[in-house]
């Protein structure tokens, strides 16, 4: 058997689709739970439902962009692997970079050229050390995830006001380091990060002299598509 | 499990896909290794991998412990389907701010894990007809317009996002004024730590995890010293809550 057709083969293709749609079957579990609970407290079903709408209409770009990453990954590892990779934790950056850690320890060039060679010895050693690699997070969530988010509900509930300030503080301390990492990256992501909150702002404006609510539903895709075209104008620019 | 409570329900259901996520990940390459006669040797996989989770375990702990409190129970699906920044925690924030609900309540809590259910089962949706249409779709897809777009798809999201965060002074049953004056230090030691010590670029979960209980202790001061208020929402004349609590 060569690499490619492994890669390519029957046998990844089912493992990969089994495994997907398991977890595709946990996240639908999860929503009709979280949902339900929704209806419990008394949060009215049309919010539920807008938030769900925001949602979905915001993740179809940076979706797309998986897709992308897809193609990239496809040409050296194959369909399957990377389409199950890419839908569970994984990010193009990392996959190919872990490939390429395995594939140069083995002795070839890069991951392309161990590609190129259609050679699958290193394959297990590939793809246990992409899951081994990434790993932490679910198993530190696992462990920790309740911990933290009962310790955070029962904070807030019982700090009366300093509660409800304190855990603004988190989405606060998000803002204090990913916004000043994105603007000394330099002009165009500066630029870009002001057209997305301009995008933003103006759509408060609209919402509130026209009174469109169903319009709240599109402000962060919106803002998120507009800002990416800006950054095509902005990137010849200041090219 | 009909009697349990909502949240342990909901913790019991994430930890156990948790670990099917870990199983199926696992279990994968295990197939195809016992197939085709493919196993590693321990050791191949523990010196590469080693390293690798060596470099990945303290970016991997510090998002876990820097988002969960904003993502709540909505944690095990984020971190299985992954894309936690760019995708799933604008997700939760957003669906909490149009639904009106306020994180860290169980509500919150609540709207996050729909919103995040809602995206991961949409992405791995956009995912399999990616691979359904791969060859038609990847002469547009590979574009260099859709490259440079593509590229800059942090800075295009937390433009609006942040926006939202900083103009929104909502916290539920309170309304936070001045709160952005607790990120004025947090943001000079970000900086200073920037161009003087470390880049933070790629750092980030881990700068997170530092200033985090910052910025806290800099609302905490000021909060103390009343230059940020907190009153509660739907009074006609709200007064500051410290005083009240004070009074009664």
């Amino acid at each position: 058997m060569t690499l490619s057709s492994i890669l390519n083969g029957k046998l990844m293709y089912t493992s990969v689709i089994v495994g997907l749609l398991l977890i595709f079957l946990l996240c639908a579990l999860m929503l009709k739970m979280a949902w339900a609970r929704c209806i419990e407290l008394g949060v009215p079903r049309e919010k539920i439902m807008d938030a769900v709408k925001s949602s979905v209409i915001f993740s179809i770009v940076p979706s797309v962009s998986i897709v992308i990453g897809l193609f990239s990954l496809a040409a050296v590892l194959g369909v399957p692997w990377p389409w199950f990779r890419l839908s569970v934790v994984g990010a193009v950056s990392y996959e190919l970079m872990v490939a390429d850690m395995v594939a140069t320890g083995a002795g070839f060039e890069s991951i392309a050229a161990l590609s190129a060679s259609n050679d699958p010895s290193q394959l297990g050693a590939i793809m246990f050390v992409m899951s081994i690699g990434i790993m932490a997070g679910i198993v530190t969530v696992t462990f920790f995830g309740k911990k933290i988010q009962t310790s955070m509900t029962g904070f807030r509930e019982r700090n009366g006001a300093w509660g409800a300030l304190a855990t603004n503080c988190f989405t606060l301390a998000m803002m204090v380091v990913f916004l000043p990492v994105q603007v000394l990256k330099g002009p165009v992501f500066t630029a870009t990060l002001l057209t997305s909150a301009l995008v933003t702002a103006l759509h408060g404006v609209i919402i509130k002299k026209t009174g469109w609510k169903w319009l709240s539903n599109f402000v962060l895709a919106d803002s998120l598509i507009l800002g990416m075209v800006a950054s095509v104008f902005f990137a010849n620019l200041f090219a | 499990m009909k009697n349990m409570k909502y949240s342990d329900k909901i913790h019991l259901v994430g930890r156990i896909g948790s670990l099917m996520s870990i199983g199926i990940m696992l279990g994968i390459p295990a197939i195809v290794c016992s197939t085709y006669d493919l196993w590693p040797s321990f050791g191949e996989v523990m010196s590469i991998g080693g390293g690798v989770l060596a470099m990945f375990i303290p970016t991997a702990v510090s998002e876990v412990f820097s988002y969960t409190p904003i993502l709540g129970s909505a944690c095990y699906l984020a971190f299985i389907t992954g894309n936690v920044m760019n995708l799933k925690l604008p997700c939760a924030i957003s669906a909490m701010e149009i639904a009106d609900v306020t994180q860290g309540t169980e509500a919150g809590d609540a709207i996050s894990t729909v919103a995040i259910a809602a995206s991961s089962m949409l992405t791995m949706v956009i995912i399999a007809i990616g691979v359904v249409l791969l060859v038609p779709l990847q002469p547009i897809l590979g574009l260099p317009a859709v490259k440079t777009a593509t590229a800059y798809m942090l800075p295009a999201l937390f433009g609006g996002m942040f926006l939202g965060m900083l103009t929104n002074k909502n916290a539920g049953e309170y309304v936070i004024h001045g709160k952005l004056l607790a990120t004025v230090a947090p943001i000079a030691v970000l900086l200073i730590v920037n161009f003087f010590i470390t880049p933070i670029a790629g750092k980030e979960g881990m700068a997170m995890l530092a200033e985090i209980p910052f910025t806290v202790f800099c609302a905490w001061v000021l909060y103390k010293k009343g230059i940020i208020k907190v009153e509660l929402a739907k009074k006609p004349d709200a007064e500051p809550v410290e005083e009240r609590k004070e009074e009664a």
